[in-house]
């Protein structure tokens, strides 16, 4: 199965460079090219990638505030010069990077182990979503706190909190701010698996373990982690409308 | 004798001299004169004073009492001072005795038991008081010797620090140029080579860097030069250079990839941040009996200029050391988005 790929570097050269190692992988096919981060997100946006290779440091914005822009992440694999405290920064999973001059061994490796990322999800995130607007459980989000950043599985968070015009998300023991109002999300989200619960909270349906309920006819969910987030009366008769499907 | 030993002496002569004057001024007022058997027996204490301190001296540095915790070290002193200051009243009455220098009957009440007990309480006061400046004396030279340590030590890691800064070259910049030269080799073969030569250039000289205090401007301006046409090779169309250089100044004495470290914060800070690239411009001219030497880049100092000022305090840092005063260094916004970082260096006729 062809993998549909973007290369994003500010240097030309950098960016032929790659494209040449890649002629040796006739299943990799770069769709597109894009010289820094706003060009990055038009191209991964009309071209719904399956992969990327990204350059770290770019003009105007980096490559991972280019990345916390966008609703979906696909698969990334980092290019990088030189930036021990770039790759310090990932906590966790990205997929792989390559440091430039890059090595033919290190891109097979790479590619390789992209293969096996896939094969364990089923493919199911190397076909494109036909629905552009909604995110579903295996989609991944790049979320970046500061200094910190992560790759989500959507099925790996529990809990969307709004926090004014921010929203914190909740996975493992983490729970960094990203630049998204609650409502913008709820749009985004697949609604079979994430829940408006009430003004302040989105929860992942999948992740409650407790029901009880609440005062004026409204439920007390209990998150895995120990969160309890109270659910609206309105809310509730829509909760127990789907539960009971 | 060294000024240790002579200021030591100093202290002690100079101490046990105000002694002898505090008991004679005392003498003088309560009995409105002084006899020459008091004046003996003032010498007399003096020299024994002197004897018994030199003793107590020698006591405390055999066992190094110096360097002792302090709770420890009380108890001791107080037994050795109960022990020398008992010698020392026996010592001094048996010559005042021997000698016969005391001047009136005695009170007969006062026999030679309490006599001795008197005296030995107040030469135990004296030589607390010796002991109490003997170590203040030493704690004050110890607090200054850990001054002097501690700055010679900063002057040290000072100086490892410039080394490593003067042979600092981005490995960033290696590896991006050795990337786009990879990629050269194919498209424009001709330039690669060129590129390999610029590139070997500007690590050889900054491997010879460390060693040399100053290099003529000529040579500097050319790693520069070097260093910026590998830039362009990266940043293609993004990146203009302009040099606008005195020939004059070319002789001139510069520490070495001083200007190379501005002109890559140019283009760290500057160039590579903007979407459409800039320019970099190097100025180096007499001015006012002076040598400016000038890099102007598009962009515009950002908060951070301490954080990442590696490169900023390093150059502050060296024009200090190696000009004091007679150099200056300052980088500021100037007009419309451009910043200016600008090194002014004595003339060297």
């Amino acid at each position: 199965m062809t993998k549909r790929a973007i290369i994003i570097d500010d240097e030309r050269l950098a960016r032929n460079e790659l494209k040449k190692l890649l002629m040796d992988y006739p299943e990799v096919e770069v769709v597109a090219e894009a010289a820094n981060a706003s060009e990055g997100i038009e191209k991964v946006e009309s071209f719904q990638p399956d992969l990327i290779f990204l350059d770290i440091q770019m003009p105007g914005k980096t490559g991972f505030d280019m990345l916390a822009e966008l609703d979906r992440s696909p698969h990334v694999i980092f290019t990088t010069a030189y930036d021990e405290y770039a790759l310090k920064a990932f906590e966790v999973n990205a997929l792989d990077y390559l440091l430039k001059p890059v090595e033919p061994k290190r891109l097979a490796d790479a590619l390789h182990k992209l293969d096996q990322v896939d094969e364990k999800e089923g493919l199911s995130t190397t076909t494109p979503t036909v629905n552009r607007g909604t995110l579903g459980e295996v989609d991944q989000v790049f979320v970046k706190d500061g200094e910190r950043c992560w790759f989500v599985k959507l099925s790996d968070i529990r809990l969307f909190e709004s926090v004014g015009n921010y929203a914190k998300v909740f996975f493992g023991p983490n729970k960094p701010l990203i630049l998204k109002s609650l409502n913008a999300l709820e749009e985004r989200l697949d609604d079979k698996v994430f829940f408006r619960a009430n003004r302040k909270h989105i929860v992942n349906l999948r992740m409650i373990e407790k029901v009880e309920p609440y005062f004026n006819g409204g439920l007390l969910l209990e998150i895995r982690g120990g969160d309890k987030i109270e659910v609206s009366r309105r809310q509730a008769v829509k909760f127990k409308e789907m539960m009971s499907l | 004798m060294n000024s240790r030993k002579k200021r030591y002496w100093f202290f002690q002569l100079g101490g046990w001299s105000v002694w002898a004057l505090t008991m004679l001024f005392f003498a003088y007022l309560f009995e409105r004169e002084v006899s020459v058997l008091f004046l003996y027996r003032c010498l007399f204490a003096v020299v024994l004073g002197i004897f018994f301190t030199q003793l107590l001296r020698a006591v405390i540095i055999r066992f190094n009492w110096l360097q002792m915790p302090i709770e420890k070290v009380i108890p001791r002193l107080i037994l050795v001072m109960l022990v020398i200051s008992s010698v020392y009243t026996i010592s001094q009455m048996t010559i005042v005795e021997a000698l016969n220098l005391s001047e009136k009957v005695r009170d007969p009440k006062l026999n030679i038991g309490r006599r001795f007990l008197l005296n030995s309480v107040d030469n135990f006061i004296f030589l607390t008081v010796w002991l109490l400046i003997y170590y203040a004396y030493h704690y004050f030279e110890r607090v200054n010797k850990q001054q002097v340590d501690t700055h010679r030590l900063n002057a040290v890691v000072k100086d490892l620090e410039l080394k490593t800064i003067k042979s600092h070259i981005n490995p960033h910049f290696i590896f991006n140029a050795l990337n786009s030269i990879r990629a050269l080799v194919d498209e424009n073969p001709e330039r690669a080579r060129t590129a390999i030569t610029e590139l070997s250039n500007i690590l050889r000289n900054s491997m010879q860097a460390e060693k040399m205090e100053t290099v003529p401007l000529e040579n500097e301006l050319n790693i520069v030069k070097d260093y910026l046409a590998l830039e362009q090779m990266r940043f293609e169309e993004r990146l203009k250079v302009d040099f606008e250089i005195d020939e004059d100044t070319l002789d001139q004495p510069v520490p070495p990839m001083m200007l190379q470290t501005l002109v890559e914060n140019a283009i760290k800070h500057g160039i590579s941040k903007q979407v459409d690239g800039g320019m970099v411009k190097i100025k180096s001219d007499f001015n006012n009996h002076q040598h400016e030497i000038i890099v102007q880049n598009s962009g515009r100092i950002n908060g951070s200029l301490h954080n990442e000022g590696f490169g900023i305090q390093s150059t502050q840092d060296r024009l200090n050391l190696m000009f004091g005063d007679k150099a200056k260094f300052e980088i500021k916004d100037i007009a419309n988005n451009i910043v200016e970082a600008k090194i002014i260096l004595p003339v060297d006729e």
